[in-house]
């Protein structure tokens, strides 16, 4: 399991690095495969079991970055790719990846942490994504940070829960979905529109 | 009626914006409201017994339906406004956001409400990204954005709260409201300060409050007119609720800092502040109404943290009223933008001569928001400041009164430039009508 938490990590680590839409689609095409051995790896096996791994890897693995691949098609090679990450990204990934370890100490006398390696790993990337969301222009770079983010939180149940209720589950997974789909066909429109992906174009309204 | 049965309503209208497709003309839109309405009085009469007993889930559930009866009836009028926006997807997308809203009314399961309010905000977003325009696609995306990662702390707040009450072996029904009030005194002050704090931000992002508020009035002023009733009325409400249900006003037993109480009431007075010295320099009439939501849901925040049974009795008198008098100010203001083809404040004026039913209707709604008695809000911001004063908090008693009246202040400002102000000099010459009937040839 810590395994599969620590490659979950790096690939976080990736898409926040990575500036090439495909890769980034690539990176969480990984991550749910990551995930579903993840929900595989719990003992028994039971139905539920198998249905929310399945479920994990049809919707993170196979429908989310399909759509992805799909709206990069009909755009030109210009705008797959983001602006560099500043430089101060940098120093806030390394400094909210340390953060986790003031958590873990907070937590300690709670006896709420089961897994104090892998709620490293969860929580890193989950940080790695608000990281990302903040620092990142690309409208679809802004798309992948909430779905890190997300994924990183499974992984964060797993750690401190072992699971979480399947109906949670597979409601987090439609609701991940439908959230998707529409941030896909928003950025659709917002290209359209804009003639761009860039969110710093998003600045008509005032807050 | 049980919960699936109070769920056919709005699934009913999904069905049907699914299978008539184009077929659906805005004429059907009467027949829609008439199924709303149905469905709103059949609801009400099984339910009365339970809101006579004042219980929470039965009054939301009564004003959800009432202000989702309005806003159908709205948007009969709308859609005849509006003919880019095709009516079926209109109506899929408006039904999806009422049952979701209906999740969140009936829920008695934190994890449900979540669900719920996540999917409150896809379908509302879709119907703000339908409107298409630059400042639309905006204002759904930074929508979508913000409200999903202040729905993604409340997420983390859950999954630490269940964690810790996991050894029960309830499984989802660890998080039902009852359980969480029986069993949260006993979980450690650093976790409970942590879920606090996740929870209150995470569900304060989606209920408006200040600082995570900014999407809302971007989100609001661009929504359609009777979704941002559904919006402003209901929906923030009704996420503020959720914490207070699942946790808010239980006694947390250990000296607890940073406790869902306190939060609500620091968060709530600067929304209070921040909303009313917002609303003295809006231009723009459906972002003065959204201001004004923040700091009315403020106001609630306040009453709730204060926890007891008279206070959260003044906050749900708050929620009851704010939701009858804001959406009915979304529509008009909706309306009142199309009739003089701009929501700029400084250029809708002169309605005392030009539409005198209608500067009467606005003038009532806006003395209402207000606070001015005897209209309603003035009672329970009048509870609220008496609960205030009973606890001692007088330092918020001062920062909110003033604050009212900051609020009171600019609020007649602007409604006395719309009765009798001159109208803006860029539109002066170019009378309201003439400039509706451009907007319908274009």
């Amino acid at each position: 399991m810590n395994q599969l938490g620590l490659a979950l990590f790096v690939v976080a680590v990736g898409l926040l690095w990575s500036r090439n839409m495909r890769y980034s689609v690539g990176f969480l095409t990984l991550e749910g495969v990551l995930l579903a051995f993840m929900v595989w790896a719990e003992v028994p096996w039971t139905a539920a079991v198998v249905l929310v791994g399945m479920a994990t890897l049809a919707v993170k693995a196979v429908v989310i970055p399909g759509a992805l691949l799909r709206l990069l098609r009909t755009w030109p090679a210009d705008v797959r790719r983001d602006q560099p990450l500043p430089l101060w990204a940098y120093g806030a990934a390394v400094v909210v990846v340390l953060a986790v370890g003031h958590v873990i100490h907070l937590l300690a006398s709670t006896g709420i942490v089961r897994n104090t390696i892998l709620f490293f790993y969860a929580l890193g990337a989950v940080h790695l994504g608000l990281v990302m969301i903040v620092a990142r222009r690309h409208l679809l770079s802004q798309l992948a940070a909430l779905v890190g983010i997300e994924n990183g939180l499974v992984v964060l149940a797993v750690s401190v829960a072992g699971s979480l209720p399947t109906f949670v589950e597979l409601g987090m997974l439609v609701d991940l979905g439908i959230a998707v789909a529409l941030m896909v066909w928003a950025s659709h429109r917002i290209h359209q529109v804009f003639q761009t992906t860039d969110v710093v174009a998003l600045r008509r309204l005032r807050g | 009626m049980s919960d699936a049965g109070i769920l056919l309503g709005p699934l009913g209208i999904t069905a049907v914006a699914l299978l008539a497709r184009r077929r659906l003309t805005p004429g059907w839109g009467v027949w829609i409201a008439v199924w709303v309405g149905l469905d709103t009085a059949v609801t009400l009469a099984l339910t009365l017994p339970a809101i006579g007993r004042g219980e929470w889930g039965a009054i939301f559930l009564a004003v959800t339906n009432l202000v989702a009866l309005t806003s159908v009836g709205d948007s009969v009028l709308w859609l005849r406004e509006h003919t880019r926006v095709a009516p079926h997807r209109y109506y899929f997308w408006w039904s999806l956001f009422w049952a979701a809203l209906l999740g969140i009314a009936l829920s008695k399961n934190l994890a449900l409400s979540w669900l719920a309010v996540e999917f409150s905000t896809l379908a509302s977003a879709a119907l703000i990204i339908e409107m298409g325009g630059p400042h639309a696609l905006e204002a759904g995306w930074k929508y979508i954005v913000i409200a999903s990662v202040g729905l993604i702390l409340a997420l983390t707040g859950i999954v630490f709260i269940y964690a810790t009450l996991r050894y029960q072996g309830l499984s989802w029904a660890t998080l039902d409201f009852s359980n969480l009030h029986a069993q949260y005194p006993q979980i450690a002050p650093v976790v409970q300060q942590l879920g606090a704090i996740l929870l209150v931000s995470g569900f304060g992002t989606k209920a408006g409050l200040v600082p995570f508020h900014t999407w809302l009035p971007d989100a609001h002023s661009e929504a359609p007119s009777p979704v941002s009733g559904l919006l402003s009325g209901v929906l923030l409400g009704l996420s503020l609720f959720t914490v207070a249900r699942a946790v808010g006003t239980v006694p947390t037993g250990l000296p607890v800092y940073f406790s869902v109480d306190h939060l609500l009431t620091l968060f709530g007075a600067i929304s209070v502040v921040v909303g009313a010295l917002a609303l003295l320099v809006q231009q723009d009439i459906k972002r003065l109404l959204a201001y004004s939501s923040i700091e009315q849901v403020g106001m609630m925040a306040v009453a709730l943290g204060l926890g007891s049974r008279a206070a959260v009795g003044a906050a749900l008198m708050q929620f009851v009223l704010h939701a009858v008098i804001k959406s009915s100010l979304f529509y008009g203001a909706g309306h009142l933008s199309v009739r003089y083809g701009t929501k700029g404040l400084s250029d809708i004026t002169s309605l005392w001569a030009r539409h005198r039913l209608g500067a009467l209707l606005w003038t009532l709604g806006i003395l209402a928001l207000a606070g001015v008695p005897p209209l309603g809000l003035a009672y329970s911001e009048w509870l609220i400041l008496d609960q205030l004063w009973l606890h001692h908090a007088y330092l918020v008693v001062a920062v909110v009164s003033v604050s009212l009246t900051i609020s009171f202040a600019a609020l007649a400002h602007h409604l006395i430039h719309n009765l009798w102000g001159a109208p803006h000099e860029s539109a002066e010459g170019q009378a309201p009508s003439d400039k509706l009937d451009v907007q319908e040839v274009i």
